[in-house]
């Protein structure tokens, strides 16, 4: 009876034992020659993309993965990334690309572009993937800010549409007036892609460079002029401030009481996912300028593809990220199969002579209008530390918005909590 | 007999191996799932992620940093706005929660009764939803155009009810949270309250007490020791608040990246890419946390030993 009992603890042992090992994850593996590749992204139907390829490649398969939105993809591929398990690319969106290139997350491949890569894209393009002359990444889709709006409610109650951002004032305040229960739009606070553009096209620089040594300008007089502008509509209760695609947002918008969206030539494609019953009532124009006349817009959003540190596979990962977004091929399935605006030229002159996005059916001209808006756009730099800087600005901006005060003390607060976390890390600042 | 006398030095040597051995996983497994990450969680708490290499960019690479991560945590508002936060859920929470298991166990121990086994399920099931499921399912019904409640305050008249902006943000919350809770507390105190002898209940009710008294000052006081049980569970519980903030975010504005602690330390170890930081206040939650709870033991503990006396 006691030899049984030993022995049947030790086979318990024994078994726990082989179950703990069993549970360890088993790396990707390459069997003789066929390589594996781990992509992270979350634009639409990129599966399909995807299967294209890999019956092409037999030799390099890719196994997608879709991530989440742009900010939970960069969270969980900074955690992956430190934890030393990252796939081997990632979709990332521009504004994050320096905190992850300074996180270690996303590997150097000047070296493994070629000239197809380079030749595929103009130039501006490909420096938002460039620093200081290294490549860090592919850009797959640009997303230079426009407006999308309900086209047939703003004719039916005769209300112009906006040009410039002075008229979207009263076009708001318009369309208070014709339905109590409608607003033009809704900007919270954590549409801070969408704030520092309008910023931009002000005139600020929220970051810039000047050789290594850094300065912040989120506090400049021209963002806090934008800020100004915001809170007088938000206080006079003529623009929204809800969080944007929710629920209650989607059944705005299809009910006909949220009647604009101020993005980027992204945005048909998010609208028509969360509101397909109001296809054909929406159009494209340009985006609201400070000065009448100007044309140049900032980018909100867009991603590109890295490849990671992590990666045991670089060259064969090069080579998707190139097909993917430099190839004629992938800039023509990110066109007719996501809806995005390519960033890839061939991409966007193939554009042109396309069909609009479901969406918008009966606006023709669309993709002519945006090859005019995408050739007039202004640069951006983006900070180390864009994550810190949306994470206060979210709070800081949310705190002004439910206490009452002023959104130009949100703006400068958010401007020292950047400054504090960058001269904390050790970066060169000229700031104070 | 004098055979089993002679054997029994024999038997205790074999035996002596086979409890450690039954207690092995165990033990491995809470060293290897508990004690090492937590150690490792302090040993990064005094780390730091400073930039290295030239260049615009370089890398931020871990070097030591003594007590910094802690004077950075203690030090920051927003950890004390966090704990208002918690404060302020947590008496609406707790005492909440505790009342009501304890009114359901109570009623469910009532002789006349009816429906037991079907009222015990019907509480308890919501227990059995996961956290996460429950605060979307609540957020529904917050929500001004999808909630059936404000549906008919409007119908009423009355407007919208505004469950999800300050203050009324700290009931709902806490709401999910009473109604997930109370189910599990009910069970613990309904089992404790079987274990009295039913002569105790023949005694009263023959000195002439009614059913009000019998449940004030018999049963409760008996009951005691599981309701400080489940009354630390709960406090441990609160000031680990994170789920339903988290699930109601999207859906309203009020709650910030850094309404509770817990969410400071998940948009600083995942967001912002400060991990040592989010150690160090994993840390001081987890030290202040244990305090709170050996508080409350010495205090009951007194209170108790002070009855006996």
């Amino acid at each position: 009876m006691k030899k049984k009992k030993l022995i049947t603890s030790i086979a318990v042992f024994g078994a726990s034992a082989l179950l703990l090992s069993a549970c360890s994850a088993g790396s990707g593996g390459d069997s003789g020659g066929k390589v594996t590749l781990d992509f992270w992204s979350w634009a639409p139907n990129t599966q399909e993309l995807v299967d294209v390829w890999n019956e092409e490649n037999p030799d390099i398969q890719v196994k997608y993965t879709d991530a989440g939105g742009g900010k939970d993809s960069s969270a969980k591929l900074l955690t992956a990334s430190r934890a030393g398990n990252a796939p081997d690319l990632a979709a990332v969106e521009y504004p994050t690309l320096p905190s992850l290139i300074v996180a270690d997350v996303a590997l150097d491949i000047t070296d493994l572009v070629g000239d197809e890569v380079t030749d595929a894209y103009a130039e501006g393009t490909l420096a938002q993937t460039t620093i200081d002359g290294h490549v860090f990444g592919l850009p797959q889709d640009v997303g230079p800010m426009a407006l999308v709006y309900r086209s047939d409610l703003l004719e039916q109650w005769g209300i112009p549409v906006p040009t410039t951002w002075a008229e979207f004032a009263t076009a708001a305040e318009a369309v208070r007036a014709a339905d109590p229960n409608a607003y033009l739009a809704s900007l919270p606070a954590d549409q801070w892609a969408f704030y520092a553009g309008v910023a931009t096209q002000a005139g600020a620089e929220w970051w810039s460079l000047d050789g290594n040594e850094w300065t912040v300008g989120i506090a400049d007089e021209a963002s806090l002029e934008v800020a100004d502008f915001f809170q007088d509509l938000v206080e006079r209760d003529v623009i929204s401030t809800e969080p944007i695609l929710t629920p209650e947002w989607n059944a705005k918008a299809n009910g006909g009481t949220m009647l604009s969206w101020p993005s980027a030539l992204w945005a048909p494609g998010v609208i028509e996912g969360v509101a397909p019953d109001t296809i054909g009532k929406w159009s494209m124009t340009n985006f609201p300028q400070w000065t009448a006349g100007d044309a140049a817009v900032a980018f909100q959003g867009g991603s590109a593809v890295v490849v990671t540190n992590n990666s045991d596979h670089p060259e064969e990962a090069v080579k998707f990220a190139t097909w993917l977004n430099a190839s004629e091929e992938g800039a023509n399935l990110i066109l007719t199969v996501q809806n995005g605006y390519p960033a890839a030229t061939s991409g966007q002159e193939e554009a042109k002579s396309s069909e609009a996005p479901k969406l918008m059916p009966q606006q023709s001209d669309y993709y002519d209008l945006a090859a005019t808006i995408a050739s007039d756009t202004i640069p951006v730099v983006w900070g180390p530390n864009v994550n810190v800087a949306e994470s206060a600005f979210t709070d800081e901006l949310n705190k002004a918005i439910n206490a009452g005060t002023p959104w130009r003390d949100a703006f400068t607060k958010v401007q020292e909590i950047v400054v504090a976390d960058m001269a904390k890390s050790g970066f060169e600042l000229s700031n104070k | 007999m004098t055979a089993r006398v002679a054997t029994r030095p024999r038997k205790r040597q074999r035996m002596r191996l086979a409890p450690y051995i039954f207690v092995a996983p165990a033990v491995v497994l809470f060293v290897v799932f508990m004690l090492v990450p937590i150690l490792y969680a302090a040993w990064l708490s005094f780390q730091s992620y400073k930039l290295e290499g030239g260049g615009i960019l370089g890398t931020r690479v871990q070097v030591f940093a003594g007590l910094d991560n802690y004077i950075s945590v203690l030090s920051d508002p927003a950890l004390a706005t966090g704990f208002g936060h918690l404060g302020l859920y947590g008496i609406i929470a707790v005492p909440l929660t505790l009342g009501l298991a304890l009114l359901f166990a109570l009623l469910l121990d009532v002789p006349a009764a009816r429906a037991k086994r079907f009222s015990q399920t019907a509480i308890f099931i919501p227990y059995a939803v996961p956290g996460v499921v429950a605060a979307l399912l609540w957020g529904f019904m917050y929500l001004p155009s999808t909630s059936p409640f404000s549906y008919i305050s409007r119908e009423l008249g009355w407007g919208t009810i505004p469950f999800l902006e300050d203050p009324g943000i700290f009931g709902s919350i806490a709401n999910i949270a009473i109604w997930g809770g109370v189910g599990f507390n009910m069970i613990i105190i309904y089992t404790s309250l079987r274990g009295i002898p039913d002569e105790i209940y023949e005694a009263a009710r023959l000195d002439g007490a009614g059913e009000l008294q019998i449940a004030l000052r018999i049963k409760i006081p008996l009951v005691v020791p599981a309701l400080v049980l489940t009354g630390i569970f709960s406090l441990i519980g609160a000031l680990q608040l994170y789920s339903e903030p988290t699930t109601l975010k999207p859906m309203t504005d009020v709650i910030s990246q850094t309404w509770v602690p817990l969410m400071t330390i998940y948009r600083n170890a995942f967001l912002t890419d400060d991990l040592p930081g989010a150690a160090a206040l994993s840390v001081v939650l987890a030290v202040g946390t244990v305090a709170v709870s050996a508080l409350v033991l010495w205090l009951t503990n007194r209170r108790n030993k002070g009855a006996q006396s």
